[in-house]
């Protein structure tokens, strides 16, 4: 993505990267069917057509992409030999099945053989789609993420290198939790990777997924989309904890599409990355359908975390409620841009959005705006937004307790987020984002 | 970073040009006015978007905008809707090459 420079001398010249010839040179070595390599390549035309124009000013202005020089970045042929992986969510619960990238390749994967009984598909999309076409290909970036969406999703549409996939047949449940980790290993790799999930009618399911580095020093780039399918009257609990090293940056489209009855609890952890922005997006499409939309953001340093959240009620009688907790310190800065959009006849839709920011510094800024799209006339929608130092009267409080300023400060910051925590049923989830934390601010060393 | 860093030469920018540049991971924009050069990083303290733009008058550079200025020399904000500073850098110039560093 070249960023533009309008500066009327000495305009800096960006490289623009993932140019036709690279194109060309990565469908060459994936190795893959025919109807693959096509979408691809119409991807690839409509991210040209997209480089062109700007970015939506909407999402982007915020965003500031002066200093991203896509150039930098290029998919990896080979696959990571075996890597140290240290994960957070991998030792913290019992898994039912597990899949591990490195550097957008799959490197490991396996599930319970019950499950796998049961009709369950878990494991790396590449192989999937091989082997089991006819049940993925309507659901890959045809429903939820559409290529066609933005600059970004075009990108990763053409240059997807990997990710994980889940379906789950019908009235199958899945107990318990499953687990994908996305790493980055070597120096100036770009992942794209994707994650699938379907759950058809009836169906449950848990699926946490965890990014992170290998590395405290190798930047990276994601350019990610996460698609989940939830079936009829399913219900799918899915975390993404994006804890890569302060040197990667991260790009994402998300969206979850939820089906009559069916539930999506989506809980997203931002800590790592330098500047990180998704795209996130609830479709609410049939009666009864609910999505509560989960955010933990502890940025530090000169990160840039940004949201651009939407919850769209198609159908009536729905129900979204999206909580964002975001932490700030030294200079970082979070964006939060938050939409809930109503169709006409989405009535007695509930629907409720909001943000609360705790600035631990002068010099951090947190922008959050909420908005509201309401076409149908018989609705509760409601959102709102804190933004605020931490109270001096706890600090003493603490103080007098025999905490030191320090310490203090951090209770109150875990304090802060367990307003999230508290929503997260599972014990794994909640465990992990807090260790996440615990580990950032520098008491768990 | 306390290094400098060469980031343009003289011949580049005439007097009352401007050239945007990263530097340290930030952009920053340096000006040249008569034969001096100052460098300023290129946010608004106020919206937080690019001043690259922007009228430069004197010594003060206005946000295209909202109108917000600030004194290119030290990063003080001259008017509102700002009220906080915008970081400087210090620019050393060595025969013909302009270079940067963290303040």
């Amino acid at each position: 993505m070249p960023s533009t420079l309008s500066s009327p001398v000495g305009r800096t010249v960006k490289t623009p990267g993932f140019t036709s010839a690279q194109f060309d040179a990565f469908v060459a070595t994936r190795n893959e069917s025919g109807w693959i390599t096509d979408r691809r390549r119409a991807a690839f035309e409509i991210y040209q057509q997209k480089l062109a124009e700007p970015l939506n000013p909407e999402e982007y202005k915020r965003v500031d992409l002066r200093t991203f020089q896509p150039g930098r970045f290029a998919p990896s042929v080979v696959a990571a030999g075996p890597v140290q992986f240290e994960t957070l969510l991998e030792k913290s619960a019992e898994f039912g099945g597990g899949v591990t990238h490195i550097d957008g390749h799959a490197v490991a994967s396996r599930l319970d053989e019950k499950l796998t009984r049961q009709g369950v598909l878990f494991g790396s999309l590449s192989d999937l789609l091989r082997d089991h076409r006819q049940a993925l290909e309507p659901h890959l970036m045809a429903r939820a993420v559409l290529p066609e969406a933005d600059r970004i999703s075009a990108w990763h549409a053409a240059f997807w290198t990997g990710g994980t996939v889940l379906y789950v047949p019908r009235n199958v449940a899945v107990e318990a939790p499953l687990y994908s980790l996305i790493g980055l290993s070597a120096a100036d790799v770009a992942d794209f990777s994707h994650t699938l999930v379907i759950l058809e009618e009836g169906a449950s399911a848990t699926l946490l997924e965890e990014t992170g580095s290998t590395t405290t020093e190798n930047s990276g780039l994601h350019v990610g989309a996460v698609e989940l399918l939830v079936g009829q009257g399913a219900n799918l609990r899915y975390v993404q904890l994006q804890n890569w090293n302060q040197h990667v940056w991260h790009l994402a489209h998300q969206a979850g599409r939820v089906a009559r009855d069916g539930s999506l609890q989506w809980t997203v952890g931002g800590i790592g990355a330098r500047l990180a922005h998704i795209h996130q997006e609830v479709s609410l499409d049939g009666r009864g359908a609910s999505g509560e939309v989960n955010g933990v953001t502890f940025a530090t340093d000169r990160q840039l975390l940004s949201y651009y959240t939407q919850q769209t009620h198609k159908a009536p009688d729905t129900r979204s409620d999206l909580l964002y907790k975001d932490v700030l310190r030294d200079q970082a800065r979070v964006v939060w841009r938050g939409m809930i959009r109503v169709d006409p006849d989405a009535q007695k839709t509930d629907g409720y959005q909001r943000n609360d920011s705790l600035l631990l510094s002068p010099d951090c800024r947190a922008d959050a705006i909420p908005g509201l799209e309401i076409e149908a006339d018989d609705v509760r929608c409601t959102h709102g937004a804190t933004a605020g130092r931490v109270d001096a009267e706890q600090i003493f409080y603490c103080m007098c307790r025999g905490l030191s300023r320090f310490e203090a400060m951090h209770m109150i910051v875990e304090g802060f987020f367990h307003g999230v925590y508290d929503r997260i049923a599972v014990d794994a989830v909640r465990e992990t984002l807090s260790a996440a934390v615990k580990r950032k601010l520098g008491i768990d060393r | 970073m306390s290094e400098f860093q060469q980031v343009a030469t003289l011949d580049e920018i005439p007097s009352g040009g401007r050239k945007s540049l990263v530097f340290d991971d930030r952009a920053v924009l340096l000006f040249r006015i008569g034969d001096d050069f100052y460098a300023v990083e290129d946010v608004c303290s106020h919206d937080g978007q690019p001043l690259t733009d922007g009228k430069l008058a004197g010594t003060s550079i206005e946000c295209p905008r909202h109108g917000a200025r600030f004194d290119v020399r030290t990063g003080r904000p001259l008017c509102m809707p700002a009220v906080e500073p915008i970081a400087t850098f210090e620019v050393r110039v060595e025969g013909n090459n302009i270079l940067l560093g963290a303040l």
